[in-house]
């Protein structure tokens, strides 16, 4: 670690490079982790019932084609 | 025309002819599935370059000023022009709310606010403590610094104001328009080196005669930089498909409202 950070300056660049690696992985949590709740919060509407207009004419299309 | 065109109705000038370019990516599901196929070869580019600018970055010889800390300006200055680009990309976004109206506009520019305050986070971050040993000081009220910091309330003033106000199409355009105003501050951060007196070192790698920087140094920074930009592109892709889950479900969470309520007479009597 010395080797690649220095004795003398070892906690400035160490905490320069912790703190990048830090929050880049906070930003890559956050959108999965936002995402996987977004998408199970849609799929418990649909569940419910409640569709989007463009789910509801693509039903209604598929139902027209099989009768 | 093969016989599948027709059925299609991809003659030439057909008017079932679907839309192109940014129009036809005005339509979220056909966003979505461009998001499904772009965002892993983002993300895998990105990986790639950092992987390499990091192996670069910690294989160049001290600086003879500034010893190993040289170091830190592998992640200082990406995290900086990345925090720049950020908003850049708000102001073309910005520009698509007011002059194109693009459905897909006021999405970019709200995903990549909090991405462009996290970078702009960074680059004050990383520049503190690269300052404390070359500088003698975390930090100094000079003109770059003190213009940078304000990018990053400007960041946050943003997310405030789209979070303030529930009328989407109204907070579209008024943070379109704060967005623009507040693009005056990039060119003060980029020539603040050149018109005040500051602390801080002036342009060494966008300069009018070339770098003033020797390979050795800029090699590994370029590729740092493309990396950190390839990362915001990948992070903003995933932000915008978020976004537009976000509306989605708003919109079903209004539709299941309305459905709810029962219906009333012209008289106000309930007929459910």
């Amino acid at each position: 670690m010395t080797d690649l950070f220095g004795e003398r300056y070892f906690a400035f660049i160490a905490s320069s490079y912790a703190v990048t690696s830090l929050v880049l992985m906070a930003m890559v949590v956050w959108v999965l982790v936002t995402y996987r709740s977004r998408q199970a919060n849609l799929a418990k509407l649909e569940a419910a019932g409640v569709r989007r207009a463009s789910k509801e004419a693509e039903l209604r299309a598929s139902k027209k084609e099989r009768s | 025309m093969s016989s599948a065109e027709q059925t299609l109705g991809k003659t030439k000038n057909s008017p079932k002819q679907g839309p192109r370019g940014l129009t036809a990516l005005a339509n979220p599901s056909r966003f979505l599935a461009l998001v499904r196929v772009a965002l892993p070869i983002v993300t895998g580019i990105a990986v790639v370059l950092l992987a390499i600018g990091l192996y670069m970055g910690f294989s160049v010889p001290d600086d003879y000023q500034q010893g190993r800390t040289v170091r830190i300006m592998f992640v200082h200055v990406p995290s900086v022009w990345v925090a720049m680009m950020a908003y850049m990309v708000m102001v073309s976004a910005a520009l698509g709310v007011l002059v194109w109206r693009h459905p897909l506009a006021d999405v970019a520019a709200r995903a990549a606010a909090p991405i462009g305050a996290a970078f702009t986070f960074l680059g004050l971050a990383t520049g503190s403590i690269w300052g404390r040993p070359m500088w003698g000081t975390w930090w100094v009220w000079d003109a770059r610094l003190t213009s940078f910091l304000v990018l990053l309330l400007i960041y946050l003033g943003l997310i405030a104001l789209w979070r303030s106000i529930e009328e989407p199409a109204i907070s579209a355009r008024l943070a379109a328009v704060a967005i623009l105003v507040g693009a005056l501050n990039i060119p003060i951060i980029k020539f603040s080196v050149d018109w005040f007196t500051t602390l801080h070192q002036p342009a060494s790698v966008t300069r009018l005669d070339g770098p003033a920087m020797a390979d050795v140094f800029l090699h590994p920074l370029l590729i740092m930089g493309l990396a950190f930009a390839m990362i915001f592109f990948a992070l903003h892709l995933a932000a915008m498909r978020n976004e537009i889950l976000r509306r989605q479900i708003r919109t079903l969470q209004r539709k299941a409202a309305r459905s709810a309520r029962p219906q009333t007479t012209r008289s106000g009597g309930s007929v459910a």
